[in-house]
This record gives C-alpha cells, sequence and structure tokens, in this order.
C-alpha cells in the first residue's frame, strides 16, 4: 500500500483532538482510508437519541474523489436505501476537494434534520412521507428506538 | 582589534510573495513592498495553506519534492490560490465541471500576474474541455426532455395544456 498522504493524517488527527459534536470517525487498524463512524440523530428530528453507525472509505484518489460513506444502521429516511446509501450532492455532483470528512459527515446530520422526500432514493419511503408525513415519523422513531440504540 | 574571518556560512530564506490582494497591488513599487511585508505578517495563517492538499504553499503538493518553482502556484480570478498540480489535477476530472474548489465559480487564471503566465494556455484547453462536457449534458438533458413530453402527449391528450406548460417549465430549468 502507498504511503497515506498528508491531509489524509492531518484530517485524523484533528477528527481525533477536536471532534465535531455528536460524531465520531476512527481510522480502521488495518486500513488507515477505512473509517468506522457513529453519529447521533439530531435534536427535534424523528432520529433524536438514535445513534447511526456509518462506514466510511477514502478512495485512492480523495481528495480529487469524494469520500464513500453508507449507513450501516437501519433507518427510515427517504433519502437513504435500504441498503444505507445516501443521496447527498456533495458526495456526488457537488464534490470539492476544499470539503474535508469532517464537513461530509456534518451535512450527513443535516440530512437527518431535515429529510428531503422530493429527492428521494428510497422511493417507497418518500412516497409514504409525502402521502402522510406524520405517520412516517412515526415510523422513523420506531425504526431508531429498535435499531439506533446506543451501544453500552 | 583584528578580527579575522575564518568561515563564512550563508543561510537564507524564502517564501511565496502572496499579496493580499494580487489585483490592486500590482500596480505600484511601493505598494508592492507593503504587500510583501503581508505575505510575511501572515506566513501561519490558514490562506497560505493550499484548500486542495492542505500544504502550505511553500511546500509541496504531495507529487512534487521540490518546492518553489519545482511546484510553484497559480492565482485564481476569484482570489483563490492552490498549487498548480493540485488545481490542475482538479479540473482535469469531469466532477470540477471547470469550477473553483472555494467558491464554485468557474476557475480562471488571473491575468497580468507573472506567476500564471506559463500556465495560461494549459488552463485554457481544460476550461474548453470542460465546457464542452457541460453542453454535451446540457442537450441530453434537452433530449430527455423533449422524450418526456412525447410520451407525456402520447400517454395523456385530454390534459395535453397541462402537460405542456410542465414540460416548458422544465425546459426553462434546463436552459438555465
Amino acid at each position: 500500500m502507498s504511503s497515506l498522504p498528508k491531509r489524509i493524517i492531518k484530517e485524523t488527527e484533528r477528527l481525533v483532538s477536536d471532534p465535531v459534536p455528536g460524531i465520531t470517525a476512527e481510522p480502521h487498524d488495518d486500513n488507515l482510508r477505512y473509517f468506522e463512524v457513529t453519529i447521533e440523530g439530531p435534536q427535534q428530528s424523528p432520529y433524536e437519541n438514535g445513534v447511526f453507525d456509518l462506514e466510511l472509505f477514502l478512495p485512492d484518489d480523495y481528495p480529487m474523489e469524494a469520500p464513500k460513506v453508507r449507513f450501516l444502521t437501519k433507518i427510515y429516511h427517504p433519502n437513504i436505501d435500504r441498503l444505507g446509501r445516501i443521496c447527498l450532492d456533495v458526495l456526488k455532483t457537488n464534490w470539492s476537494p476544499a470539503l474535508q470528512i469532517r464537513t461530509v459527515l456534518l451535512s450527513i446530520q443535516a440530512l437527518l434534520a431535515s429529510p428531503n422526500p422530493n429527492d428521494p432514493l428510497a422511493n417507497d419511503v418518500a412516497e409514504d412521507w409525502i402521502k402522510d408525513e406524520s405517520s412516517a415519523i412515526d415510523k422513523a422513531k420506531q425504526w431508531t428506538q429498535l435499531y439506533a440504540q446506543p451501544k453500552k | 582589534m583584528k578580527v579575522e574571518v575564518k568561515k563564512v556560512h550563508c543561510v537564507f530564506s524564502w517564501s511565496w510573495h502572496i499579496p493580499k490582494n494580487a489585483g490592486t497591488i500590482e500596480s505600484g513599487l511601493g505598494e508592492d513592498a507593503i504587500g510583501d511585508i503581508h505575505g510575511m505578517v501572515h506566513e501561519d495563517d490558514e490562506e497560505d495553506v493550499c484548500g486542495i492538499c492542505r500544504a502550505s504553499f511553500n511546500r509541496t503538493c504531495p507529487n512534487c519534492k521540490f518546492p518553489g518553482d519545482g511546484c510553484p502556484l497559480v492565482i485564481g480570478e476569484c482570489q483563490h490560490n492552490f498549487h498548480v498540480h493540485c488545481i490542475y489535477e482538479w479540473l482535469d476530472t469531469s466532477t470540477s465541471r471547470g469550477l473553483c474548489p472555494m467558491c464554485r465559480q468557474l476557475f480562471q487564471l488571473k491575468k497580468g500576474v507573472s506567476i500564471n503566465d506559463s500556465h495560461i494556455e494549459r488552463f485554457r484547453e481544460l476550461a474548453i474541455k470542460r465546457q464542452q462536457e457541460q453542453n454535451e449534458f446540457e442537450s441530453n438533458l434537452d433530449d430527455d426532455a423533449a422524450i418526456a413530453r412525447a410520451i407525456a402527449e402520447q400517454e395523456d391528450t385530454g390534459r395535453n395544456v397541462d402537460n405542456q406548460g410542465d414540460i416548458i417549465m422544465d425546459q426553462d430549468l434546463v436552459v438555465r
């Protein structure tokens, strides 16, 4: 494996020394481009009190290419499908090498706070969301209770 | 008293001169000197780090060994500076759409700045490439809109006017 670019080392150090509130990201021992991530559900969102596991991978071309991020915890959200894939502009067409791991994770946290059913990835969830928002929110809360409980 | 000099060690240091506002300072010598002082004062500022690789401008991009002329900077029309190798690599990707990573405006080299001179041609070629891709992308969107309109007309002749109204709106979005 080629040596780790300095930028990745710097970002990793800062994630550990000055973490983003409600977010943790730790590199894997065997592969320093692979991060185990947790994001706390934002307050006053259906995901409040939940802790969601994600995986983040920095491809060889990072930062010219966006990090690959996926939810591992099951979540009921119109922009996240059942495989945990996330529909978020900064991960695709609006990526910029000026963005970082921490800003990407902050954007995902913001996506939890404001689901956007008009640009869906999980079509069935988005349909439910548009048809009956309050029952969709209830279901998101239930799933948070069921699947996103912090590990003791 | 007599002093005999036995050995002389020459020591020098260098730093890129990055004026706060490259456009206005180029005009006069006096102002240029002030720019120099500013450059020194702000040596450790966040601004003196390349926004792409996050290494200091006085160091190299990740792929170079020798700083300075070996790994020079370029100054953007939008006042954002990068290692030339970093920004070139970014603008060479389709994802970049030719935009500055910092402000997402079309990235162009600032004119009349000597440090940019030797790169202008290469960057212009890249910009043309990105522009062509963008045009193709938009004409594909136009095609999609035309297909959507054809299908809508076939499926639903009864509400033709409404459908067309919708489609015309879509096209407006595409043109913008």
